[in-house]
């Protein structure tokens, strides 16, 4: 059974760049959101396993998403992608409560390897 | 669409050795002929690399510098600014520049042209780049361009212009501020009044009988005794005044920061002077009087115009009471 | 950004290069400077040359404009403007790791326009496996006529211009500046090319 999927970016190009990636039978079960409140909706709605994030997003943004996910005390497993790459970031939202930090642009192995690694795979 | 393989970035092609031998010593020559310096650095700042424009602009030997800190080898620098300046190249890895126009030169190196400038050195445009080697090593290169000539005729350039602009506000005559620039600085000195609530003081003054003066004298005479005037009113004023040339025969003074009680003191001074200074002219001794009217700036006008004329109303009534003498405009009362 | 014909993938695709440059020039920048930066998305529009000269003559308070020079393969070139409001041009030399004595205000905001500048290019550049070589960036005193002969003497001609608007928030205060670019019409033809590439690779 694939798990429940919900790719969040404001990019069109990301979230295919996300896509690509992940197994080829899970691409039924994949959602998507173009921002943060769109996000919020679909996880509050849905239960959603993986949650692939963007942080840089107009409106509410990646950290207001995390923060929201820890107010619904939501069980979902979140992976940050983004371009904001500082170290004080990457602190900040595994201290929010994401799995893994990855950079853009994602590559494929290190995604995986991520969901692996978390025993999502 | 463009073929994009053509255009891509030369990867390092593997060249037959005899050929890499030969652009080698093409490479060093062209270093070596440039008409700029080239400096190369390792990451803690000692020197690689020199090429010949160093060498020859400057008294140091090759065995020497080479190895050096950059910062013994040309003590001259200032080291704190330009290690945190290379430190940028390094750690961002992107160019970094430094122009004459902001720091006349870095490197003291004679300027070897045969016109005289207001410096013995270089003038010179330098720019850091950050170089990496396929062996991972990093260094900085620092390039070293001569712009002696564009700094010449740039501040040539710059004082001529200056000149020009400084004719075009001069009267002729007399060689104080023609009425134009004077009136643009009184434009700018209310500006400042009002937007800092300052004093602003003027005084509006005109020579007494000019024209029985030019009748009597020529033109002449009337033209000496303005110039003679000029100069004995421009004694007393202090370098922020601005005193122009008004009409005529009609002057007008500046006085920023100054109140009306202060312009009134300097009002009867110039009228003192100008009174008991007798001007020669074809060795007949001029008695030449003048009247002044005096206004200071108050929160009435809404333009330096408004200004002008209650000066000049107080001018008028100067000449109305006989003459040779300081009439005030009323001070405005709420 | 109609003006410049882009499809809307082409629009979603620059913008994401961008985002991805301005992420990785700010965690550079927060190192080098000590400091945290706080990323906001740069937004991109298109914008005409009447129209900019008329944004710039608008903006009453801008201090100074920093003009600087790129080219790379495959025609990529342009012009960067940086543009200064009195307000953010104090603390620059204590920003960029000097004694605030032991630089001129002018060379102070020409050094930081240059850095902003080729850290962002380059990663942008590197991006779109290219690479860029920069000319020394020259500071115009913000005076209307100076400015507008600098626009019309351009080694290139442009009518268009890609206004990518950066804001720099570092930890303990605000330092805003704009960045224009300035890319001339064969330049953007063949950034669309690049464009195509990038998308075509999903």
């Amino acid at each position: 059974m694939s798990p429940s999927v919900l790719i969040c970016d404001d990019s069109n190009m990301a979230r295919k760049q996300v896509l690509r990636s992940l197994p080829p039978e899970w691409k039924d079960s994949v959602q998507v959101a173009c921002n943060g409140a769109e996000a919020l909706t679909i996880l509050r709605d849905n239960s959603i396993e993986i949650l692939f994030l963007d942080l840089t997003m107009p409106g509410i943004d990646g950290i207001g998403v995390l923060q929201g996910i820890q107010k619904l005390n939501l069980n979902c497993s979140v992976f940050v992608i983004s371009a904001d790459i500082q170290p004080e970031m990457q602190t900040k939202v595994k201290a929010l409560g994401a799995k893994e930090f990855m950079r853009k642009p994602v590559q494929s192995d290190a995604l995986l390897n991520n969901l692996q690694q978390h025993g999502l795979l | 669409m463009p073929d994009n393989k053509s255009l891509t970035t030369p990867k390092s092609t593997s060249l037959p050795a005899v050929n890499k031998w030969v652009l080698e010593q093409i490479n060093s020559q062209i270093t070596n002929q440039l008409n700029s310096g080239v400096l190369v650095l390792d990451t803690d700042f000692n020197i690689v690399l020199w090429n010949r424009f160093l060498q020859v602009h400057t008294d140091k030997v090759s065995d020497n510098i080479i190895g050096q800190s950059i910062f013994t080898a040309f003590p001259e620098l200032p080291q704190r600014w330009l290690s945190r300046k290379l430190s940028s190249v390094l750690e961002l890895n992107t160019p970094s520049f430094c122009s004459w126009q902001q720091r006349h030169h870095l490197f003291e190196l004679p300027h070897t042209r045969p016109i005289t400038t207001d410096s013995e050195f270089m003038a010179q445009n330098c720019t850091f780049l950050p170089i990496e080697t396929d062996t991972g090593n990093r260094h900085i290169c620092i390039l070293i361009e001569d712009v002696t000539d564009a700094c010449h005729y740039q501040m040539q350039l710059q004082k001529t212009l200056a000149e020009i602009a400084q004719i075009s506000r001069i009267d002729g005559l007399t060689q104080i501020y023609n009425r134009k620039h004077w009136q643009d600085t009184l434009e700018q000195e209310y500006a400042k009044a009002r937007r800092h609530d300052k004093k602003l003081s003027l005084i509006m003054l005109d020579l007494d009988h000019f024209k029985l003066l030019n009748d009597n004298y020529g033109h002449q005479g009337g033209d000496k005794v303005l110039i003679e005037v000029s100069a004995l009113i421009s004694a007393l004023l202090r370098v922020e005044d601005t005193f122009g040339r008004y009409g005529g025969e009609e002057f007008a003074i500046i006085l920023p920061e100054t109140d009306s009680a202060g312009a009134i003191e300097l009002a009867h001074r110039i009228c003192r002077i100008i009174a008991t200074t007798p001007l020669i002219y074809n060795d007949q001794g001029i008695n030449v009087t003048v009247s002044l009217g005096v206004a200071q700036l108050s929160r009435e006008e809404s333009n330096y115009e408004a200004l002008i004329t209650r000066a000049d109303s107080a001018l008028y009534e100067a000449k109305l009471k006989g003459r040779n003498q300081v009439c005030s405009a009323p001070e405005v009362v709420f | 950004m109609n003006e410049f014909h882009l499809t809307e993938d082409q629009q979603d695709c620059l913008q994401e290069l961008i985002n991805i440059a301005m992420g990785q020039a700010s965690d550079q920048l927060a190192r080098y400077l000590d400091t945290f930066v706080y990323l906001k998305v740069p937004s991109i529009e298109s914008v005409e040359a009447k129209e900019l000269m008329i944004t710039l003559s608008q903006q009453k308070n801008t201090l100074a404009v920093v003009s600087q020079g790129f080219f790379g393969y495959e025609g990529i070139r342009g012009e960067s403007l940086l543009l200064y409001q009195e307000e953010d041009s104090g603390r620059i030399a204590d920003l960029l790791g000097y004694e605030p004595d032991e630089l001129s205000q002018d060379e102070q905001l020409i050094d930081i326009s240059s850095i902003l500048t080729t850290t962002f290019l380059n990663v942008f550049a590197q991006q779109i496996d290219n690479q860029l070589s920069y000319n020394a960036p020259k500071l115009l005193p913000n005076v209307q006529e100076i400015l507008s002969e600098h626009l019309q003497q351009m080694p290139f001609t442009w009518n268009l211009a890609l206004k990518v608007n950066i804001n720099y928030q570092v930890t303990d205060y605000s330092f805003n500046c704009n960045m224009i670019l300035l890319i001339p019409e064969t330049a953007i033809t063949n950034i669309k090319y690049v464009l195509d590439r990038v998308l075509e690779e999903f």
